[in-house]
């Protein structure tokens, strides 16, 4: 869908303006700046870019107008034939052509003095160059500035043209001049048009909206025409004709009869007849307007029967395939009293939107749509009844079911039946505590606080409190057993000899000390890094310490150490190959390990590995893992001696001096700071 | 919706505002201020443009003026024949000369010079540096015998160019022109006309025969598009004319018609 808006054209500076605009845009956009010193092919390259820019910036302006005008052979051949009425095709097209000309010829300027340019040999000739090249363009502008002038009014004009849509439904309003169309026009559509006592006070079309069985309706309002032979016509009328002529809506031709216009109705009955043709499969409707001065039964008989033959012109033109409908043809209304104009805009309406769907009907995509929805109306074969058929057996189990419902209805009682005997919906509120599972009944009524004491209770509600407690409360009783039995030996104490209480002080003196020293360890333990067994010079941790230690208090020691073993900082996570091909071997020989032990190897292998550096990869060139090893050390050790002096590389982090001393401290004399 | 001449719609339904007057007359009164502020600060380009705008406006102003003034101003009327004496030579007689053999010499010397009278009679001298560029050949570029024609030239629609080893002097296809933009003085018009060939280069034989085109250049054009007839009645068809330009600067040739 083509939309016409003209409002969009960019505007087309006049021919001076335009050259100020190009040449100013060069010499902001371009470099400025060149010296006789400067090598020749760079001051070759310095015009050349002056010319080729110049060259193209006209060249997208040229553009730019010569697309956004439209091409009056490709627009609706309404707005082509209204822009050839306002503006005159030929001038149209001839001032486009010049702008298209203009735009090869800049081209081919700018190709000629690039070429030139190129066997510039001074500074001084590849500026006169340019400034030819340059002044040759302009001139090309300045040549074409009266088209440029003539466009620009073009613009403007076009730009208040009204918005059309030729392809919506529309109402078109023609008749003599001061008929009272623009009146009309104001009364059915928000447009607000000028209406004055004289005639052609509407010079050009003007559009309004109406609404009609919620469709929108597009109102145009069309300058008078006079009833003079076409060529005689001026620009005015010839507005009113095209819109006539192309645009396919429901006409409404007016007619004054009280004759107030200055026209009598044989004038007004002779132009109908003469534009006949441009009614032609249009539904006309005939305005008899002006009835608050003249009644249309008062007219004169010779009157009369002039509007009655317009009335039979008017049927004739829309060829229905049925009886022409006589309603809607001829109407009467006055503007001023407003009598009839909503009337007249239904007729119209009405008919344009019958005319409209019949056209639709009747062109061929329609079968596209139709052909996809079926309405089914079947017609009864016979007078025959055709009840459905169902079974007794379905018939009985129905009621059977209709009866239990009924019954179960009966023994219990619904929300819906509680709802209804306490007030009905929105009175009666439904009691969620009514079921809930409590020990006793009475409680569920009871307020529970959500917020007790600033806290939640939902936070310390415990299902088995209970429970619980009377664990706890058995586990009291068991202390308090064992606690009496203590003091019983507690007091069996005082009993003892010298000799044992002598022994029992060292005990606890042992025990307070392992505690203490097991406490220090515990502290450090965590943050402690693990010491490779090579640092424990005095190989005093030994498990066989440990295995002696543990025998003599007179514990197995195997388990014990072997978990110390299995403990221990061991080798890193390897990624030779060979050890990994040992490992596999490892796991299902050693049979006597504990399954813990078994699990802990398993997580750790189902650890991803990554490809150990030594493995051979297709396309690295080696010839086997040995031949890489070989390869791998030689550049560890080339690397070696450099690393170890410690040299600065580029992967080192460094932190510049940022501002160095002798360059921001001291006297100066010439030169600038940076260039010290 | 814009519809129309909606700005004097609206000034004819509700008129203009109460201090249109008043405001149209004080910007009126600012503009001379305005004005003035941009002939002081305006700076580059714009300040030119400017400059000149208004340059030409006031020249125009102090024409009308004048135009006004003429009909109450004096001026002195100063139209002089031609051929007039002052009064202090009236009573003299025109010389005789005694040789009147010699003179008739002299004016035939002069006439026969007096062919040549061209628009430019003297012309700027042009070296050969500027002239030529050296072209250095050779596996080492160490040879310097090759020059290339630095100037427009004229080149015959006939010409095959030698092999490059003998090639001497090379004249760039780029530079060559075909047509030349010639004046006709009496008639005040401007051809675009072919050049048939160039007769004589003021700066010497050899660039007459390389076609050199510099300014005061002698060409032959093609003028059977001007339709001149001679008075035998025949179309003239060649003519001679004079480059005015530098075709090497300006990318095109300029010239006078010697009539």
């Amino acid at each position: 869908m083509v939309q016409y808006n003209f409002k969009r054209i960019t505007v087309v500076p006049p021919g001076k303006d335009f050259i100020d605009i190009i040449l100013s845009r060069t010499q902001r956009q371009t470099p400025t700046v060149v010296h006789k010193g400067y090598s020749i092919s760079r001051i070759r390259q310095f015009y050349m870019r002056k010319v080729k820019y110049t060259q193209s910036n006209f060249y997208e302006k040229l553009s730019t107008v010569i697309d956004e005008f439209p091409r009056l052979d490709d627009i609706h051949p309404f707005y082509g034939d209204l822009l050839h009425v306002l503006y005159n095709k030929d001038h149209y097209k001839l001032a486009l052509g010049q702008i298209n000309t203009a735009r090869n010829i800049i081209a081919k300027i700018a190709k000629d003095y690039l070429r030139l340019l190129k066997y510039g040999d001074s500074l001084y000739r590849c500026k006169c160059l340019k400034v030819a090249a340059l002044g040759r363009m302009c001139t090309v502008i300045k040549r074409i500035s009266p088209s440029l002038a003539y466009l620009e009014q073009i613009r403007q004009h076009m730009a208040r043209l009204p918005s059309i849509d030729p392809n919506t439904r529309t109402l078109l309003i023609c008749g003599y001049p001061n008929v009272g169309k623009s009146s009309f026009m104001n009364k059915i559509t928000r447009a607000d048009v000028d209406v004055q006592p004289y005639a052609f006070t509407t010079k050009s079309l003007f559009v309004g909206h109406a609404d009609y069985k919620y469709l929108r309706y597009q109102v145009i309002d069309t300058p008078g025409i006079l009833d003079r032979p076409f060529e005689d016509r001026n620009i005015i009328e010839m507005c009113s004709i095209t819109a006539l002529a192309h645009l396919r809506a429901a006409v409404l031709f007016f007619l004054d009869i009280s004759g107030s216009c200055g026209y009598s109705i044989a004038q007004q009955a002779a132009l109908f007849h003469s534009i006949k043709s441009l009614f032609m499969n249009k539904p006309l409707v005939i305005v008899c307007n002006k009835t608050d001065l003249m009644p249309l039964e008062k007219l004169s008989e010779e009157d009369m029967k002039l509007v009655m033959e317009m009335k039979a012109e008017a049927m004739k033109t829309l060829a229905q395939g049925g009886e022409p409908n006589e309603e809607g043809v001829l109407l009467t209304m006055s503007t001023l009293t407003e009598e009839g104009v909503i009337a007249v805009k239904n007729a119209a309406c009405e008919r344009l939107l019958d005319q409209r769907v019949e056209i639709k009907m009747k062109s061929k995509k329609i079968n596209d749509c139709l052909n996809r929805f079926h309405v089914a109306m079947p017609k009864p074969r016979d007078n025959k009844e055709r009840p459905p058929c169902i079974p007794q057996a379905v018939l009985e189990a129905r009621a059977n079911a209709a009866a239990a419902k009924e019954k179960k209805k009966l023994e219990r009682k619904l929300e819906k039946d509680l709802e209804n005997e306490n007030g009905g919906a929105g009175v009666y509120s439904v009691s969620l505590k009514k079921h809930y599972l409590l020990a006793d009944d009475e409680w569920k009524e009871d307020i529970l606080p959500e917020i007790l004491d600033g806290h939640n209770v939902a936070d310390f509600l415990d299902p088995d409190i209970l429970q619980r407690c009377e664990e706890l409360e058995r586990e009291e009783g068991l202390r308090l057993e064992e606690e009496a039995a203590q003091e019983a030996f507690q007091i069996d104490g005082h009993e003892l000899t010298e000799e044992q209480r002598e022994i029992l002080g060292q005990i606890r003196k042992k025990k307070a000390l392992l505690i203490q020293e097991h406490r220090m360890k515990k502290r450090t333990a965590e943050s402690r890094p693990i010491v490779p067994r090579k640092f424990d010079k005095d190989r005093t941790f030994t498990t066989d310490r440990m295995g002696r230690q543990l025998a003599s208090m007179g514990f197995d020691p195997s388990a014990a150490v072997d978990r110390a073993r299995s403990r221990s900082r061991g080798r890193k996570r390897d990624r030779s190959l060979s050890r990994a091909g040992t490992d596999g071997d490892d796991m299902d020989i050693d049979g006597q390990q504990s399954n813990k032990k078994l699990r802990a190897r398993s997580r750790s292998r189902s650890r991803s590995k990554s490809r150990p550096p030594e493995e051979v990869v297709p396309g690295e060139g080696f010839r086997d893992s040995d031949q890489k090893k070989k390869a791998i050390k030689k550049a560890k050790d080339s690397v070696k001696k450099r690393n170890k002096e410690a040299r600065r590389g580029e992967a080192d982090r460094v932190i510049p001096t940022l501002k160095p001393k002798h360059l921001f401290s001291g006297k100066r004399t010439l030169g600038k700071t940076s260039r010290r | 919706m814009p519809q129309g001449d909606y700005i004097e719609l609206h000034q004819k339904r509700h008129g203009r505002r109460l201090d249109y007057e008043e405001r149209k007359r004080k910007r009126e009164a600012r503009e001379v201020h305005k004005r003035s502020r941009n002939a002081r600060e305006l700076l580059g380009a714009k300040g030119k443009r400017f400059a000149k705008k208004r340059y030409a406006e006031k020249a125009q102003m102090k024409k009308t003026l004048k135009m006004h003034d003429e009909s109450t101003s004096r001026q002195k009327v100063d139209n002089v024949q031609e051929g007039a004496l002052p009064p202090y030579l009236l009573d003299r007689d025109q010389t005789q000369r005694a040789k009147v053999l010699s003179n008739t010499i002299k004016q035939k010397r002069a006439e026969k010079a007096g062919k040549w009278e061209v628009p430019l009679p003297k012309v700027r001298p042009v070296a050969e540096e500027e002239m030529f560029k050296v072209l250095r050949t050779g596996k080492r570029k160490t040879k310097q015998w090759k020059r290339m024609v630095t100037k427009a030239t004229f080149v015959g629609p006939g010409f095959t160019r030698k092999p490059p080893k003998y090639e001497r002097f090379i004249r760039p296809t780029g530079l060559r022109f075909t047509k030349a933009h010639v004046t006709h003085p009496e008639l005040k018009c401007t051809f675009n006309l072919d050049i048939i060939s160039v007769k004589k280069n003021p700066n010497g034989q050899m660039y007459t025969s390389l076609g050199v085109l510099t300014r005061g250049t002698i060409i032959e054009v093609n003028v059977s598009e001007l339709g001149l007839v001679t008075p035998a009645g025949k179309v003239v068809w060649g003519k001679y004319a004079q480059v005015t330009n530098n075709p090497e600067m300006d990318g095109c040739i300029n010239a006078v018609l010697l009539v």
